[in-house]
């Protein structure tokens, strides 16, 4: 199959977004993640499968349109509240065929939020090329995020190859947890690349995202070996109660200088998913954004490692 | 007005100001602050000096020819009208009273209706103004009753024919507008207007009235027109130059009497200095970076004190006139950067009391906040097509960030060649979120004024003027007031057949049929585009009959000594005749643009493509002001809009345009200029709603039109790079009949916050001059604005927000979160 034709899915084409990358830059936001943040703010990014959001308390109270329409008889309305059984919405037909299903169209006031649609990458680049002229300064172009965009790996390397062909500057957005061949494949596409570490600390990270560590470490220093010329900027989302003390940025820090990287900045947590976490059916963290004089204190931190 | 939504450093001051604390920039720029402080938040004054002067002397003028009357008019004002020194100040010059902002009066523009106005403006809401009580009689019994029967918006009413009549004005006396064929003429004696500053500075007036002698010497006395028109004319140029030197040295006059009875000494030598500058300038060229500023200003005002010009004669290119004297005096020693940033600040401080006045009814609604625009004009290219950016635009540029009032406007040109680090100055200053500068684009101006037969050397030398407009000294001749036509209502009474919910089923404007009639999106079309013309034929009227009548009324012999044709031709600038080598760039406004072309477009997309809305549901729904029919609305809100980069209602905007081109190529010519579609709104898009019902597009009946070429309000959801490409699909490049054109563009702090903001930004506004966009200016806002978002969601659905590690849509969050990210931004802002 030629890569304009390969498929895959993807939640959002979110353009000039200003902070994923240098310059201008259009972001894609691929579905599908190996892992489970307890924080994570794309919520929706997490399943490959097509997720619908129910924003229950934009309901209105006595409209009863959803209830008939719903093909796998997931809603029910007591008394003015909406319940939605999420098992029985995700075997819903419309959904397991990438359809936007009938409650969507049904609803008013927009409950109904369909996540995710399968797309070409001829239609994906369509829709970034669209901003092509704003490219051009300031190296900006397309970025792949997610989830974790590797997740759907030919549809990622398609896009990234198929993009490299129209000339655009390429950056993906990975959270290292892939197959160590396939990130190669990917660098060897990229112009640039933004790395999430979140904790050195192996039980740690597994409790709170779902997988260890030990992969991306490793999949990081693959990276730097076998493309050491890449630019490579390292983030780390800083979750109070799972890595916001000083040891832990500490720790970071220095394995990063082992590896000399020196791009490396931090990003602190934001409740800005709640939202969506909540039509989604997640539960939502009880942690605090952490203030600017403790993230100014891990920020020097980080200097006193890295210089 | 639109550049005033968001201003951080402004809420800043005011919060401080509040507060009682002293920031930084006060105590780096004192003098500044401490003029501001004598007349920031006071109402203005109305002092009415200029308009009984002016009127004592036509009175006694009359049956002369009306160049000569203007010129000893202004004699008669420049010789007893009260003259100022302000403390603290180290120009001298202003045009009324010195108790803080004040207005003048034109009596030649309104002076039959002046006495029942001002009664009204004084109690007016959007707009205070305070008009001494003894000053009424003056008003009422000097100068109405001479002007009434005489003044130009009179002549105007009289002569616009019945049937185009009834589309323009809404009562018999002309005073208020029907906001369907709009004209501008009868607010102002001229369009915007940049005079030749660099003349006056490097010839001074005595220089000028060199030329003008040379010129009267080379008449022929044998040619009885030399004599019957050129003569009254140079002779009126040599009064008006006599006039403002005299006019200037009764302010050396007045300074140095206070000089003698000052006590502290620093002052009295501050005084004695302004003295010898008066002395001096702007009779002859000036010395000093100083004396360039005083020449400067006493032309400025002077010019004020000659006629109205639509919002304000503009200071032109003061980073290239004023260059010399800066580098000459820095070389020298005698000049240093913070001594030039006090003395723009004087400068400004001295623009912003000075209020025009909006006395009709039509004009306040047009320009709400006494909006005035004395753009400054900083970048862009030399006349020989270099760039032309130097210290003093840094230092312009810096000078302006100081200073915490919209005044002046700042206008920066972009071309292909602008420095990296200039284009880095200014984005920083964008992000201040002042909503300065705004940024021209020399790919389009220059180029289109070339196509329409300029010489490369004026066209390099484009100064912004007014809003959004251009001029270029001694070659633009055109200054008549121009028409707006309201596309929005186009529209609409295409689907009543020729009727508006405004002015009822009786006022038909024109039948293009019954709309359930039509069986395809192309029979509408025709019927918008018939629709559109007929509005247009209608504006070419008036603007042929303003084009006679404005020579009759007004004369500008200041305006003309400065301009090199007219003083070769010995011709006044407001005259009909075609002065020879002249540019006569005309324009209509296309009001209300980005509410038609989604107008258009969800009818296309609703009635005729999906078929999921007929006519009469359509029509049911839009009369009905979408009560009970939200459904409709729903389905017509999903059609594409115009913002959004989507071809499907660009192309529309295109090919409005286009259909405006088409009808300006085929009937421009008779009228002796050039009919450029334009689309500045100022305030213009709230009273043109107004007349509006609801509109296909969602809108509510009589709620605002969109602004200029932004989209309309809440419907550009895809970012600005969106915004930029849809103005760039719905202009014609092929045609030459195009103008300004008006982009209002909202953006967060955060969004652009830091280096990495800054080269975001900047290579935006690089792409924004590849495109050959001809204006844009932005709004980085903070709280105020995010608040409103909270309360009226639907409008700002296109705000995007930065959060940690992305951007998202403002509107997308929980309404806590959307809480939290205004405290924050308001940390970030304060």
């Amino acid at each position: 199959m030629e890569d304009v034709q390969v498929t895959g899915a993807v939640t959002n084409i979110q353009q000039f977004s200003t902070h994923d990358g240098p310059g201008i830059r259009t972001v894609v936001f691929l579905k599908g993640c190996p892992l489970h943040c307890a924080w994570c703010s794309n919520p929706e990014t997490q399943r490959r499968a097509m997720d619908i959001g129910t924003a229950t308390a934009k309901c209105e109270p006595g409209c009863t349109r959803c209830l008939s329409r719903c093909p796998s008889g997931a809603l029910r309305k007591e008394g003015d509240d909406l319940n939605v059984d999420k098992a029985l919405c995700r075997s819903c037909t419309f959904v397991e065929a990438w359809q936007e299903p009938p409650c969507v169209l049904a609803c008013p006031d927009e409950v109904f939020t369909a996540y995710g649609k399968k797309m070409s990458v001829e239609a994906v680049l369509e829709q970034v090329e669209k901003d092509a002229m704003f490219y051009r300064y300031e190296q900006g172009g397309m970025t792949l995020s997610g989830g974790e965009a590797l997740f759907q790996p030919d549809f990622a390397l398609a896009l990234l190859r198929e993009g490299r062909r129209r000339g655009l500057h390429t950056c993906l957005e990975t959270c290292g947890f892939t197959d160590g061949a396939t990130l190669l494949e990917a660098c060897a596409e990229l112009d640039f690349l933004l790395f999430d570490i979140k904790n050195l600390n192996s039980e740690q990270h597994r409790e709170s995202t779902g997988v260890p560590n030990e992969r991306i470490l490793e999949n990081l220093r693959v990276v730097r070996e076998r493309f050491p010329a890449l630019p490579l900027k390292v983030r780390t989302p800083v979750i109070p109660g799972f890595n916001d003390t000083p040891e832990h940025i500490a720790a970071i820090a220095a394995f990063l200088k082992g590896l000399h990287i020196t791009e490396y900045e931090l990003l602190p947590y934001h409740a800005y998913g709640s939202s969506k976490r909540h039509s989604l059916g997640f539960s939502v963290p009880d942690v605090e954004r952490p203030s600017d004089e403790a993230m100014d204190a891990l920020r020097a931190v980080v200097r006193s490692v890295l210089g | 007005m639109y550049a005033t939504c968001v201003m951080s450093p402004h809420e800043k001051y005011v919060l401080e100001k509040a507060a009682g604390t002293n920031s930084p920039i006060r105590e780096k720029h004192k003098r500044l602050f401490a003029l501001i402080d004598r007349f920031d938040g006071r109402e203005p004054i109305i002092d009415v000096q200029r308009a009984r002067l002016f009127t004592e002397s036509m009175r006694q003028t009359e049956g002369q020819p009306l160049v000569l009357r203007w010129a000893k008019a202004l004699k008669h004002i420049a010789e007893n009208i009260t003259v100022y020194v302000d403390d603290l100040q180290l120009l001298a010059g202003r045009c009324g009273s010195d108790t803080g902002r004040y207005g003048i009066l034109y009596p030649e523009l309104d002076g039959d209706f002046l006495g029942e106005n001002l009664t009204h403006l004084a109690h007016a809401e959007a707009a205070r103004i305070i008009v001494r009580p003894e000053d009424l009689p003056v008003i009422t019994e000097e100068i109405v009753p001479y002007w009434t029967g005489k003044t130009y918006h009179e002549a105007l009413n009289k002569a616009i024919p019945d049937d185009v009549r009834r589309l323009v004005y809404n009562d018999p006396y002309g005073y208020s507008s029907k906001y369907l064929v709009h004209e501008t003429s009868s607010l102002r004696a001229s369009l915007q207007w940049v005079p030749d500053y660099e003349k006056v500075l490097t010839k001074g007036f005595a220089g000028i009235r060199a030329d003008v002698e040379a010129r009267l010497a080379r008449l022929d006395a044998d040619n009885p027109l030399d004599t019957l028109d050129k003569r009254p004319f140079l002779e009126a140029c040599l009064i008006t130059c006599d006039a403002i030197v005299h006019w200037a040295r009764r302010h050396a006059v007045l300074a140095r009497e206070k000089a003698a009875a000052e006590q502290d000494p620093a002052r009295r030598q501050e005084l004695l200095q302004i003295a010898e500058h008066a002395e001096r300038v702007p009779e002859f060229p000036a010395r000093t970076f100083h004396e360039a500023l005083q020449s400067q200003w006493f032309t400025q005002a002077f010019s004020r004190l000659e006629q109205r010009t639509g919002t304000i004669v503009s200071n032109g290119r003061m980073d290239q006139y004023l260059y010399p004297f800066f580098k000459r005096d820095m070389e020298a020693g005698i000049l240093d950067k913070a001594r030039a940033l006090e003395l723009l600040g004087c400068l400004w401080a001295e623009i912003a009391q000075f209020v025009d006045l909006a006395i009709s009814p039509s004009n306040r609604e047009s320009s709400e906040g006494y909006a005035h625009w004395e753009a400054v004009t900083i970048g862009g290219q030399t006349k020989d097509g270099r760039d032309a950016t130097n210290e003093l635009s840094y230092l312009i540029l810096e000078s302006k960030r100081a200073c915490p009032l919209h005044y002046p406007e700042l206008a920066v040109r972009l071309h292909k060649g602008t420095p990296d680090r200039f284009l880095h100055a200014v984005c920083e200053s964008i992000k201040d979120g002042q909503g300065y500068p705004k940024i021209f684009n020399d790919e389009e101006v220059i180029p289109l004024r070339l196509a329409k037969g300029v010489d490369f050397a004026s066209a390099n030398d484009y100064a912004v003027s007014g809003c959004a407009s251009v001029r270029m000294p001694n070659k633009d001749t055109f200054t008549s007031g121009c028409t707006a036509i309201n596309v929005t209502a186009a529209v609409e009474m295409v689907l009543l057949n020729g009727r508006t919910m405004k002015y009822g089923d009786d006022f038909v404007v024109l039948e293009t049929g019954d709309p359930t009639t039509f069986a395809t999106w192309d029979d509408f079309w025709q019927a918008y585009v018939k629709q559109q013309s007929h509005l247009l034929r209608n504006a070419f009227v008036v603007q042929g009959i303003i084009n006679r009548l404005r020579a009759r009324h007004f004369s500008g012999p200041l305006c003309s000594v400065l301009h090199d044709l007219c003083l070769e031709s010995c011709m006044d600038i407001h005259t009909n005749e075609k002065i020879p080598g002249g540019f006569d760039s005309a324009f209509f406004d296309l009001l209300g643009y980005g509410t038609a072309v989604d107008s258009l477009s969800a009818i296309k997309k609703a009635v005729y493509d999906d078929r999921s809305v007929t006519m009469e549901e359509l029509i049911a729904a839009l009369k009905a002001d979408f009560v009970g029919y939200e459904h409709i609305r729903k389905i017509l809100e999903r059609a594409p809009r115009y913002g959004n980069n989507d071809m499907y209602a660009d192309s529309i905007g295109r090919d409005m345009e286009r259909a405006a081109q088409d009808y300006s190529r085929a009937h421009a010519h008779v009228l002796g200029c050039y009919m450029d579609v334009r689309s500045i709104s100022v305030t213009s898009n709230v009273p043109f709603g107004k007349v509006v019902g609801a509109s296909a597009n969602g809108r509510n009946a009589w709620k605002p039109v969109a602004d200029g070429t932004s989209a309309c309000q809440g419907a550009d959801i895809h970012g600005p790079t969106a915004v930029l490409m849809s103005n760039y699909n719905s202009k014609n490049y092929d045609r030459k009949e195009r103008e300004g054109r008006l982009l209002n563009i909202k953006l967060t702090p955060g969004t652009v916050a830091g280096e990495e903001g800054t080269r975001k930004l900047m290579a935006f506004l690089r792409t924004f001059c590849d495109l050959r966009l001809w204006h844009v200016q932005f709004n980085v806002v903070n709280k105020e604005t995010l608040e409103a978002a909270q309360r009226d969601p639907a409008r700002y659905k296109g705000l995007i927000v930065r959060i940690a590690g992305f951007s998202a849509y403002f509107v997308d969050l929980s309404r806590d979160l959307q809480d939290d990210l205004i405290a924050r931004t308001s940390h970030e802002t304060f």
